[in-house]
C-alpha cells in the first residue's frame, strides 16, 4: 500500500483581518503536514505572522509553536512543516490594524 | 457456466465477504469505497470560475476539502467507523444555513439501472452539553449525470437530489425530500464558456410522499449510529425507481430530478455527492462510513 496523501484546501478566497484562522482540519491519520498559505491578491499593510495551532477536540486551541510569515505580496507564500500535531490542525493569525490578506491555505498531508 | 449459476455464485461470493455482504449491490460493482481505505476518489465540491475566485458563486465558495475522520470525540474518544477506524466526514462551517459538499467524478460506460448504497450518520459539533437534535438542518446525497454525446438534440443533464431535512428554524422536522428544479443560470467571466447553478439552493426542495422517517439518532451528541441508505436510478430513462432508508422502502412514483439542456462538456458524466447543511451557528458532520455504487450490466 502506498503511504496515504492529501491535499486539503482549509480556506480560499478568504480576506483575513484582526484575529483569523481555518476551519479546522482532522487528520489524525497523518504523521506530518505542510501548510502553504498564498496570497490571492495584493496585501494590504504588514500581515505579520501565522502560527500553528493543535487542539483536543477540533473546539479549543492551543498554539504549537511553529510560527511563518504570512505573504507581504500577491503570490507570495509562507509555509510552514509540523509532526507529531495529534488529531487536530489549523492555521492562526492575528493581523495587526490596517492589514489584510487574502488567503489560499492548502495543507498537505502523509501518513 | 449459465447466468443463472454464474449469479448464484457472484451473490454467494458477495455474502461471503464481510466488507460487502451488508450491501445489496446490483450485479456490477461500479465503486466500493470504505473509507477505512484512504479518500478513494471523494474531493470537494469546488464552484466554477474565471479569471478570478470572486466569480465563484458563494453557494460554492464556502465548500472545503473533506476529511477522514475517527469520529473523535471531547467526551469519549474515537467512535471509529461502521468497520474501521475511518469515515470519511463533510463539515460545514459554524453559520445557519452553512453548507458542505463531497463529491466523486466518475462517467458511465451503460446507460442502465444503477444503485448507491451507503453508511452515514451526522451529528453537530459538540459545543454544547445538549441533545441538539435539530442543530442538523439536513444531510443528503446526489448524482450529477448527462446522457452521452450519441443521445442528439433534447439530451439532458439530470442532478437526481435526496435529502433529509432534519430541522428547519429549530423544528424538529424529520422528512426525505427531493428538488425537481435548480436555481437560475449565472454566466462566469465573460468567454462565454462556463457557467454556474446552485443546486443545492435552500428553495425548491418537494416532500417525498410518506417521507417522515425518525433515524437512530441516539442520546447525546458524541453518540452515533450509522444508517443505510439507497437510491436506484435508472441512466436509460433518468428515472428514481426506488428509495430505502434502513427497513423503510419509500414511494418514488412522484420523484423528480432537477432536469436542465446537456451541457458542452459534460458527456456521460456520472457524479455521486454528499452534502450537510446546518441549522445554526454550529458545525453540522456527515460522516459516511462507505459507499457502493453498482451497474446492471
Amino acid at each position: 500500500m502506498l503511504r496515504e496523501s492529501f491535499a486539503a484546501i482549509v480556506a480560499r478566497n478568504e480576506t483575513w483581518t484582526g484575529k483569523s484562522a481555518t476551519e479546522p482540519y482532522e487528520a489524525g491519520w497523518a504523521s506530518e503536514a505542510v501548510v502553504f498559505v498564498r496570497a490571492l491578491k495584493p496585501v494590504t499593510g504588514k500581515p505579520g505572522r501565522a502560527r500553528i495551532e493543535i487542539s483536543p477536540d477540533g473546539m479549543r486551541w492551543a498554539p504549537e509553536g511553529t510560527e511563518f510569515d504570512l505573504p507581504t505580496e500577491k503570490d507570495g507564500i509562507g509555509f510552514a512543516r509540523v509532526e507529531r500535531f495529534g488529531t487536530w490542525l489549523r492555521v492562526a493569525a492575528d493581523l495587526p490594524d490596517g492589514a489584510a490578506v487574502t488567503v489560499l491555505v492548502t495543507l498537505h498531508l502523509k501518513a | 457456466m449459465t447466468d443463472i449459476a454464474g449469479n448464484d455464485l457472484r451473490r454467494a461470493m458477495q455474502m461471503a465477504n464481510p466488507s460487502l455482504s451488508r450491501f445489496d449491490p446490483l450485479p456490477r460493482i461500479i465503486t466500493f469505497d470504505d473509507f477505512d481505505r484512504g479518500f478513494s476518489g471523494w474531493t470537494q465540491l469546488v464552484g466554477n470560475y474565471e479569471e478570478d475566485l470572486d466569480s465563484m458563486l458563494p453557494g460554492y465558495a464556502q465548500h472545503l476539502s473533506p476529511m477522514l475522520s475517527t469520529l473523535p470525540h471531547w467526551d469519549a474518544g474515537s467512535h471509529g467507523s461502521f468497520d474501521g477506524s475511518y469515515a470519511l466526514k463533510i463539515a460545514t462551517r459554524p453559520k445557519r444555513g452553512a453548507q458542505n459538499v463531497a463529491i466523486k467524478r466518475l462517467t458511465f460506460r451503460h446507460a442502465g439501472p444503477i444503485r448507491i448504497e451507503a453508511y452515514v450518520t451526522f451529528k453537530p459539533e459538540a459545543s454544547e452539553l445538549k441533545l441538539s437534535e435539530a442543530d442538523v438542518r439536513s444531510f443528503g446525497f446526489l448524482y450529477d449525470l448527462q446522457v452521452g454525446d450519441g443521445a442528439g438534440d433534447g439530451g439532458q443533464r439530470v442532478m437526481p437530489h435526496m435529502r433529509f431535512l432534519n430541522a428547519l428554524d429549530g423544528e424538529h422536522i424529520q422528512r426525505w425530500q427531493f428538488k425537481p428544479q435548480t436555481t437560475s443560470f449565472k454566466p462566469i467571466g465573460h468567454d462565454d464558456k462556463t457557467v454556474s447553478h446552485y443546486h443545492l439552493a435552500p428553495e425548491g426542495w418537494v416532500d417525498l410522499p410518506g417521507g417522515e422517517q425518525r433515524l437512530c439518532y441516539n442520546e447525546i451528541p458524541t453518540k452515533v449510529n450509522w444508517t443505510y441508505l439507497c437510491l436506484d436510478f435508472d441512466l436509460a430513462t433518468m428515472q428514481c425507481t426506488g428509495f430505502r432508508c434502513n427497513d423503510r422502502v419509500f414511494d418514488v412514483s412522484t420523484y423528480e430530478p432537477i432536469r436542465i439542456p446537456a451541457m458542452k462538456n459534460l458527456w456521460c458524466m456520472l457524479n455521486l455527492g454528499f452534502f450537510a447543511e446546518t441549522d445554526t451557528d454550529k458545525r453540522a458532520f456527515l460522516y459516511v462510513d462507505s459507499v457502493c455504487l453498482s451497474g446492471d450490466f
